[in-house]
């Protein structure tokens, strides 16, 4: 039992010095959305995932803002309510008879 | 304009934020719709075709803007989400893991239909500072590649790729301490 820990603690320690660390891993998964990384890197940070929770956990968070993200402005017109203010319509009804004006 | 104005001005308003702006843009999109009305050619709804001359304008807003002032806006966020990270020994810059990213339960799209979910969404999106909420609608929710941002903002690609990555994680993390952090 007691080496079974020591290898899982040897096997994170070595995972660790191999793989980007978290803070650097936040930044790789949100430019992940801009450019794909190589394929090195790529398996660099599967790696970390085996023994951070926390940046899998990130890399979940930041797809799921990717994927909800362009619903936003249509979800948000059903619970904005901000309209245009009466004034305001009248004062863009008159430009726009100026300009049908020949 | 009464049926389309509300909806354009919505439409604007969550990409400017500025409703000043935002009215100024919906006036233009009218003007150029009187004027280009014989390029309307039916195919598309009528409330779409104004969302798209509206989208070209806001975009033809940034460009000046990108030209005349800096967009750049990276002193938000630099430290404050360092104190989530391990500042020194063998684990520097691991995740201080109560500090770190939370289980989000329940399933994070489950939520997608409560309209509580949204206004969280709106309110986290409206913290942003201006120009980092910018980049992120341009980026995120129109989905607008980033070399054209960076040619349209007049700013670098590693510049876009920072404000990006801090919106982002000041999205999560506001999404996760108002709306996941308080699912039970």
């Amino acid at each position: 039992m007691r080496l079974l820990e020591a290898l899982r603690t040897r096997w994170a320690v070595w995972v660790w010095n191999h793989t980007p660390n978290c803070a650097e891993m936040s930044r790789l998964t949100s430019l992940s959305f801009e450019q794909p990384h190589s394929l090195k890197l790529r398996l660099k940070m599967r790696l970390h995932y085996f023994i951070c929770v926390w940046c899998e956990r990130y890399a979940r968070h930041l797809k799921f803002l990717h994927r909800v993200a362009p619903i936003l402005p249509a979800k948000v017109e059903g619970v904005s309510h901000h309209e245009l203010s009466e004034a305001s319509k009248r004062r863009m009804a008159a430009r726009l008879r100026e300009e049908r004006r020949p | 304009m009464e049926e389309h104005g509300d909806y354009l001005f919505k439409f604007a308003l969550v990409r400017l934020r500025d409703a000043t702006k935002a009215e100024d843009m919906v006036q233009e999109t009218f003007l150029a719709a009187l004027k280009g009305g014989d390029r309307f050619t039916g195919r598309s709804a009528e409330k779409s075709w104004l969302a798209g001359i509206l989208k070209h304008k806001i975009l033809d807003y940034y460009r000046k803007a990108g030209r005349e002032t800096s967009f750049t806006d990276l002193d938000f966020y630099s430290d404050e989400e360092s104190d989530r990270f391990i500042q020194d020994g063998i684990f520097k810059g691991g995740w201080i893991h109560e500090l770190g990213p939370m289980e989000w339960s329940p399933d994070p799209g489950t939520g997608l239909d409560s309209e509580a979910f949204w206004q969280t969404f709106r309110d986290c999106a409206n913290k942003l500072p201006k120009n980092i909420s910018t980049v992120f609608t341009m980026r995120e929710v129109d989905g607008v590649e980033s070399k054209e941002i960076c040619r349209l903002l007049n700013i670098s690609e590693n510049n876009l790729w920072v404000m990006l990555h801090r919106a982002r994680m000041a999205l999560r993390r506001c999404l996760e301490t108002n709306w996941f952090g308080k699912q039970t």
